[in-house]
């Protein structure tokens, strides 16, 4: 990680060798004359001691795992490395096949935090939760240490030599039957360097088979692109610009490879001092992030989104008159019906797209049939939007094979006794390919089956050789960003237990020329050749890339000489009129009996994060359940099946059926219940096995996203789930309690409303007026504040893990979360407003709020949480005695205690992901938010070192930082210039509870939501379920 | 003045006023009815039973909260939100119990209520142990036991105060206080009865034990006069404390602003709600004893008619208190406190709000028919009643106000594990490990008080034993062995 004048052949192993070294002498001359002298000069007796402590010292420092090949930092880098002081290092994230930039705070050689680079395109500064939360799969001590080679029953510890010395013969002899029953399996990648390795593959083994599948993949969306369009292409999506959003099951918040800057794009549309605020409409079966975010949302079983999406074109294409090419699509959709009872919310749609064609967007989900995104994909080029909310980029999505299709076809030659060689690269076939292409047995059936993974896994256990693999974060290798921005993915540690990269694995079996070690093959798939070049990717963490959309693509179109459109192109035409054929076919009313809908979670994703005990106990964010994936019914379906939450249900699918916690969820369509998938793993580790339902046991080739005829039984056992929130079902007081308070906690308007009363948020709650009893607190240096801006925030939870990642909080497990002890310091409230059939979500981050007049203050007999000269209400750790009481006292609940001694690493590996900034809090005692404390000190120092003052902007806490949308901000209210400042005095700014006089000095913005309310429009307590009285009063009255 | 012999000491005579001891008992027979439980050489079986009891449940007290100190506070149902569970419900039933001896020893000595005199010594020590029990549990209660000093305003390394606003610490002073004041006046109160045992004493060991606790009364004219003198400041310092004690822990939630606590009736409240219990407490402990003790002469109908008629009066004010804060929750317009009073009427924990207001307010309104407050068996049943209605009362208003607060994100159910219980059970077990151990060794009927609430005719006879119904085998007295005989008694 040594940047400078050393070349690589200069590194030095020990002390010697770095004594002999001419540009060390002359560097310790420089720098440490006295020392150069001593060690220029044969050893005195003192020399010889200092020596000897010198390298005692060097040798604890080659302890610290750094790798050795020579990196450059991001930021400005010491002089010399200085224990103790973070260093950020710029990587990557490459998760189903798009990469995300990462930036790695490193502490002596360990890295311990994530947060976005703010130069890579994917991120602008942000992050998801599942990216803030691999530090703790980094460290896991779970994950694979060794080369394992089984034979039959019988595991062996194998060494990296043994394997070379095996591969070399067995792949020696391949290479002369150019590869005859050799087959490599990746997962989805978005390396290049993959790439060209595969290009090398196809050259060394022409007749080798390379398969690329990932169970959660984008094949529709990129077929659906094809049929529509000329060439591969990327859909970019610029949600910032986009008035009207249509979202057709898609989800655009949390799986979509551009999830993160969506989430800063929409949010910004939303913004309510928006020119034209942004509309969205959400049509899906489970309530998804988006749909949370809608104005409208129209729940529908899965078999009814796509006649609802045909109905839809047909209408939109009929309602208007956008020149010839309209027409004709016009004439080859009809005017199809829309599903019962959706006509009136269509119309709506049809009526906004039409008043900003331009600036609106129809989103697809990627679950949703090719031929419907092909049509979708016209219809948005015909909107006009290209170059408004939608951009095409030229940059060939992957040309590989439909992931489905090619597994389908290996798995038939595994059948046949065609592979007699199977690599797979990552993945875990296993647990998570389709049930019906019984990969398990097949793979048992191939002779030479090798498997590279983070985790002795489900799959590691049915092959011959199991290799580990490098976590990212001491890997070398690059990922592709959705937008085709490349990154490199540099090491921030020495790979911990002795794992390789795929590359690396492939390129060992490749041999050839290629160049040794990651870190050159990198630098040869990416073609980096000069030095400075090279250095400078690894500082920003970004390949420098000067991309222009082409405004025409994809013409569509054909024109006349005068320039005159005439229609779609005849290619097109003869496409989307098979696309509409197809898609005609699969139209039809509800399917009779339930239908399954089977999603990536939004924790664990496909299961490959199980292990992760920050994921794991992360609540999902509309159901907030913990370590488990309930099957969610719709509360009409489960009055009619006589089930309700905790209920073990057989989920019946053909002749396939799995046990699974039924959970009921509002807003859930009914007839339609809907799973998430990647649980239920059988050899994942301590932490993962055994947690939920293996929803992959349902899944066939031809049902990967939905099911139709499923049934749901009762077992008449019960299970309960671990939820944050909710824990049992409200009795009716708690449910009309609850109600009545919501209005007054989460305080929320209509746009309308809004314009003609910005400060309606300062009129929910009335009460006399609010004196102070005593001398209030005097703040003459900073007074910090945070805000969180309810209409930006979409609930993704990387807030969450970020805080997690950040403070050392405790993962409990579990029955403590059963219990309600679960430790985060930021927690995201949910609550469901309006009819259970059809209700608006209402999502609020809720941490300390740093009361001026704190209740929790007042009431410790110990003064072990006190205030700060800076309004930060402190906790004293070493002298809480824990008597809770503060606790009881805390109006918000975000005190947490340990009530047991939760953190209890049992490996040094897990000692090594503490942030050593933060206290690691023992049993009994109290903890909550600091506000980052240790962030703005450290800001304050490094300030106090340049002879200036903290500016805004200079402290920002880990939720703020990691925040995708830019909800969340913080900053010093005496600073009238500060975000924050403005941001409080925004009529939007409210305290929550604030009437108790408890002056938080966390405050909201308050939601603005726009759903339409004209005359003519459909009535929005129909299908927003917006509950009168919302507001907690007339917010007009009292102007 | 005509004496007329009165068997039913419950009839309201105006012409007499009611002797508090049974005709037929003199001082001699008070002195040896009392001294005898002592002076057994060995209790009877049903001691031992009761003993061995009494200690395993104090074992399993202990093991517990060894159990709870070496694994954590999680090893009981608490969470966020409901930090406070049986340990806090707990100390305050003790504390309450802890009540009634004070107020029988120094408010009704203050007002002179002579009735007392047969009760006070048994309900002062109830008064102790019930504080010793209630000081286990805020101890053990913390998430770091071993750091409790930290409570103390004394200079540690830390060099720093506690904090002299928190609630919690006004409380551990207050039950301090309360301790030390009650162990004092019990203890002195004792003093000439001590003396009366050292000079009955048979055995040398004894000799010196109430001898040195004796503090050389001899009972001479000063002695009383300085005594009594004492006595009535320590009944004066006393006074206050009853109401304060309970006060200041009422405290611990009135000053917090959680709906459901934070009320300003608490204290008034709470003194009733402790006198009541404490009452009902004391029956449940005399109504057996004096039967099993042969004190019925000493301990009389009417004492027992007059506690009834306390829990009826306590009983009614609880009762009032709940409704005055259903009418101030509603009254105030503050939405969350009214949800708060409803939610524990009709929330999750509607039954134990129904177990309270059954036991606290319904139980004790058979009190008013005299039948009902004659009859033992419905005494002692109400009694116990009560005391499990003053418990519940505790759990409803910490349990059910901590589980569902301001944000309905963070409401919860509190459910208690078996270490819970078994604390609770245990701390039985201390309690009446101490009170056994009370009866056996000290006392229990304040002599030298009785014999001067008797009427001035009985105290003529000699040094007989007029009437059987003595508390077991009566040991020869040790004069009659003319052993050893240092002084004898004062009569």
């Amino acid at each position: 990680m040594r940047e400078g004048p050393l070349k690589r052949e200069e590194l030095w192993r020990s002390l010697e060798e770095r004594i002999d070294a001419p540009a060390f002498r002359e560097r310790l001359r420089e720098q440490y004359p006295h020392l150069a002298a001593m060690a220029l000069q044969p050893a005195s007796r003192r020399g010889f001691l200092k020596l000897l402590g010198a390298s005692l010292t060097m040798a604890g420092l080659a302890g610290c795992r750094r790798p050795e090949e020579p990196i450059v930092p991001h930021a400005s880098r010491p002089e010399d490395r200085e224990p103790g002081v973070p260093e950020r290092y710029a990587t990557a994230m490459d998760l189903g096949g798009a990469g995300l930039g990462l930036l790695v705070t490193s502490v002596d050689g360990r890295p311990i935090k994530v947060e976005g680079n703010p130069d890579h395109p994917a991120s602008l500064g942000g992050t998801s939760a599942i990216a803030q939360a691999a530090i703790l799969e980094l460290y896991d001590p779970e994950r694979s240490t060794s080369v394992v080679q089984r034979d039959g029953g019988n595991r062996q510890e194998r060494s990296w030599a043994d394997w070379t010395s095996f591969a070399d013969k067995h792949f020696g002899s391949l290479r002369g039957t150019s590869g005859r029953g050799l087959a490599v399996l990746v997962e989805e990648s978005s390396s290049h360097g993959l790439e060209r390795l595969r290009f090398e593959f196809t050259r060394t083994f022409p007749e080798g088979r390379w398969v690329e599948y990932s169970p959660v993949s984008r094949d529709a969306a990129r077929d659906g692109g094809r049929q529509a369009l000329v060439e591969n292409y990327r859909t970019q999506l610029h949600l910032e610009q986009c008035r009207v959003l249509v979202s057709l099951d898609a989800d655009l918040l949390v799986h979509h490879p551009q999830a993160v800057v969506n989430a800063r794009a929409l949010a910004k549309a939303r913004h309510p001092d928006a020119e034209v605020m942004n509309r969205t409409y959400a049509v899906e079966s489970a309530y998804s992030l988006t749909g949370a975010m809608a104005d409208h949302r129209l729940p529908l079983r899965p078999s009814q989104v796509a006649p609802f999406a045909a109905s839809l074109l047909g209408a939109l294409l009929h309602a208007a008159d956008r020149g010839a090419a309209w027409r004709q699509l016009a004439g080859v959709v009809g005017t199809p019906a829309a599903p019962e009872g959706t006509a009136e919310i269509r119309d709506r749609m049809v009526h906004d797209i039409l008043e900003h064609p331009e600036q609106s967007l129809i989103a697809v989900g990627v679950e949703q049939p090719a031929p419907l995104h092909a049509l979708v994909a016209a219809v948005n080029v015909l909107l006009g939007t290209t170059g408004h909310t939608i951009t095409y980029d030229l940059h060939a999505d992957p040309r590989v094979p439909s992931h489905l299709e090619a597994l389908g076809e290996l798995a038939d030659a595994m059948g046949a006794g065609q592979v007699d060689t199977l690599l797979v690269l990552g993945g875990n076939p296993v647990h998570d390919a389709p049930a019906d292409l019984a990969f398990g047995e097949r793979l048992q059936a191939v002779d030479t089956a090798v498997h590279l993974g983070l985790y002795e896994d489900e799959t590691s256990e049915l092959c011959g050789w199991h290799l580990p693999r490098a976590h990212f974060l001491e890997s070398w290798c690059d990922a592709t960003a959705f937008d085709g921005t490349q990154a490199v993915v540099q090491p921030l540690i020495a790979p911990l237990y002795d794992g390789k990269t795929a590359i690396e694995v492939l390129a060992g079996v490749l041999a050839g020329d290629l160049p040794p070690g990651g870190r050159d093959l990198v630098r040869w798939a990416l073609g980096s050749t000069d030095d400075a070049t090279w250095h400078q990717t690894l500082h920003d963490g970004v390949v420098p890339r000067d991309f222009q959309p082409i405004p025409s693509f994809p013409a569509l179109t054909a024109r006349d000489e005068t320039g005159a459109e005439v229609g779609l192109l005849p290619g097109i035409r003869g496409r989307l009129v098979d696309a509409w054929k197809k898609l005609q076919t699969s139209l039809g009313g509800p399917a009779d009996g339930l239908e399954l809908q089977l999603r990536p979670d939004t924790r664990i994703y496909d299961g490959r994060f199980a292990n992760n005990g920050w994921l794991q106990e992360l609540p999902d964010p509309l159901t907030k359940v913990t370590w488990d994936n309930p099957v969610l019914v719709s509360p009409a379906d489960a009055e009619r099946l006589d089930l309700s939450t905790n209920d073990v249900v057989t989920v019946g699918s053909g002749d396939r059926s799995v046990e699974a916690v039924a959970y009921v969820m509002p807003g859930q369509a009914e007839g339609c219940v809907s799973a998430t998938l990647g649980y239920g793993r059988r050899a994942v580790g301590e932490v993962g096995n055994g947690v939920g339902t293996d929803f992959y046991a349902l899944r066939t080739t031809d049902a990967m996203h939905h099911q139709a005829g499923v049934t749901l039984e009762r077992t008449g056992r019960t299970h309960d789930l671990a939820c944050t929130q909710d824990h049992y079902p409200l009795d009716p007081i708690g449910e009309s309690g609850m109600e009545r308070r919501l209005g007054d906690l989460y305080r929320s308007a209509h746009l309308d409303d809004y314009h003609h009363h910005p400060d309606f948020a300062q009129h929910v709650v009335h009460h006399p007026p609010l004196d102070q009893q005593w001398k209030p607190h005097e703040y003459p240096g900073h007074r910090w504040a945070m805000t969180v801006d309810l209409s930006a925030c979409t609930g993704c939870n990387t807030c969450a893990v970020a805080c997690q990642a950040e403070n050392n909080i405790a993962v409990v497990g579990r029955e403590q979360v059963e219990k309600g002890r679960e430790m985060a310091w930021l927690r995201i409230d949910r609550y469901f407003r309006g009819d259970p059939d059809a209700p608006s979500v209402a999502l609020m981050p809720v941490t300390c709020h740093h009361c001026e007049n704190a209740p929790c203050e007042q009431v410790c007999p110990v003064a072990a949480t006190v205030h700060d000269h800076e309004g930060l209400n402190v906790m004293v750790y070493n002298r809480c005695v824990g008597t809770r009481y503060c606790s009881n006292n805390c109006p918000y609940k975000v005190r947490r205690f340990n009530f047991f001694k939760y953190m209890d690493p049992e490996t040094d590996v897990e000692k090594m992901r503490f942030n050593p900034e933060v206290t690691v809090r023992s049993r009994g005692v109290m903890e909550k938010c600091s506000f980052c404390v240790q962030r703005i000190n450290t800001a304050r120092i490094a300030a106090e070192n340049e002879g200036r003052t903290l500016k805004d902007g200079d402290v920002v806490p880990a939720c703020a930082q990691a925040c995708p949308s830019g909800a969340v901000v913080f900053g010093d209210l005496n600073d009238p210039e500060s975000r924050i400042a403005k941001l409080f005095a925004d009529p939007r700014s409210y305290a929550m509870l604030g009437e108790m006089n408890n002056r938080p000095r966390l405050q909201y913005l308050a939601k603005v939501d726009n759903p339409a309310t004209d005359g003519e429009a459909v009535a929005h307590d129909e299908v927003h379920g917006e509950v009168e009285g919302d507001h907690g009063g007339d917010p007009g009255g009292h102007h | 003045m005509v004496s007329v012999p009165i068997d039913n000491t419950t009839v309201e005579d105006p012409r007499q006023r009611p002797p508090q001891v049974l005709e037929g008992v003199d001082y001699a027979t008070v002195t040896e009815k009392v001294c005898s439980i002592v002076e057994r050489p060995k209790p009877p079986l049903g001691w031992y039973i009761a003993f061995a009891i009494s200690l395993a449940l104090l074992g399993l007290f202990g093991s517990m909260i060894v159990y709870l100190l070496f694994t954590g506070t999680g090893v009981w149902g608490v969470n966020v939100p409901v930090g406070w569970g049986f340990a806090i419900v707990n100390l305050v039933f003790w504390i309450g119990i802890g009540h009634a001896g004070t107020l029988i020893s120094a408010i009704l000595f203050l007002f002179r209520q002579r009735w007392r005199t047969a009760v006070n010594r048994s309900a002062e020590a109830m008064t102790i142990f019930a504080v010793a029990c209630a000081g286990v549990f805020p101890a053990i209660h913390v998430g770091r036991a071993w750091l409790l000093h930290w409570f103390f305003p004394v200079p540690f390394q830390q060099n720093m105060w506690p904090n002299f606003r928190s609630p919690l610490l006004w409380d551990m002073i207050a039950i301090s206080t309360y301790a030390t004041v009650s162990l004092m006046f019990w203890y002195m109160g004792m003093v000439p009865d001590l003396a009366t045992l050292r000079d009955r004493a048979k055995k040398k060991l004894w000799f010196y034990v109430y001898g040195v606790l004796a503090l050389g009364w001899r009972g001479s004219n000063r002695h009383w006069m300085r005594f009594e003198r004492a006595y009535l400041l320590l009944a004066a310092l006393a006074t206050p404390l009853v109401l304060s004690v309970h006060s200041v822990v009422s405290f611990d939630f009135a000053v917090s602003q959680l709906p459901g606590w934070h009320t300003t009736i608490f204290p008034p409240y709470f003194v009733a709600g402790a006198v009541f219990g404490g009452f009902a407490m004391v029956m449940v402990l005399l109504v057996p004893s004096r039967q099993f003790f042969g004190l019925k002469e000493l301990i009389t109908m009417r004492h027992l008619e007059n506690m009834a008629k306390i829990l009826l009066a306590t009983g009614s004010l609880v009762g009032f208190a709940y409704a005055t804060e259903f009418f101030i929750a509603w009254y105030s317009g503050n939405p969350y406190e009214g949800f708060a009073f409803i939610n524990r009427m009709l929330g999750p924990y509607w039954w134990a709000y129904w177990i309270m207001v059954s036991c606290n307010l319904l139980a004790p309104q058979v009190f008013w028919f005299k039948k009902a407050r004659t009859n033992i068996w419905i005494m002692w049943g109400v009694a116990i009643l009560v005391n499990v209605g003053m418990w519940f009362e505790r759990y409803v208003i910490i349990v059910t106000s901590l589980a569902r607060d301001f944000l309905p994100s963070s409401w919860d159910y509190y459910m208690p594990t078996w270490v819970d219980m078994l604390t609770l059970l245990g701390s039985f077990g201390l309690f009446f490990t101490l009170f056994l151990l009370f009866v056996r060794f000290l006392p229990m009927v304040a002599m030298a008080e009785v014999k001067s609430v008797m009427p001035a005719s009985v105290k003529a006879e000699g040094h007989h034993r007029p009437l059987g119904d003595y508390w077991g085998d009566v040991p020869e007295q040790h004069d009659e062995e003319g052993e050893w005989t240092p002084g004898r008694g004062r009569r």
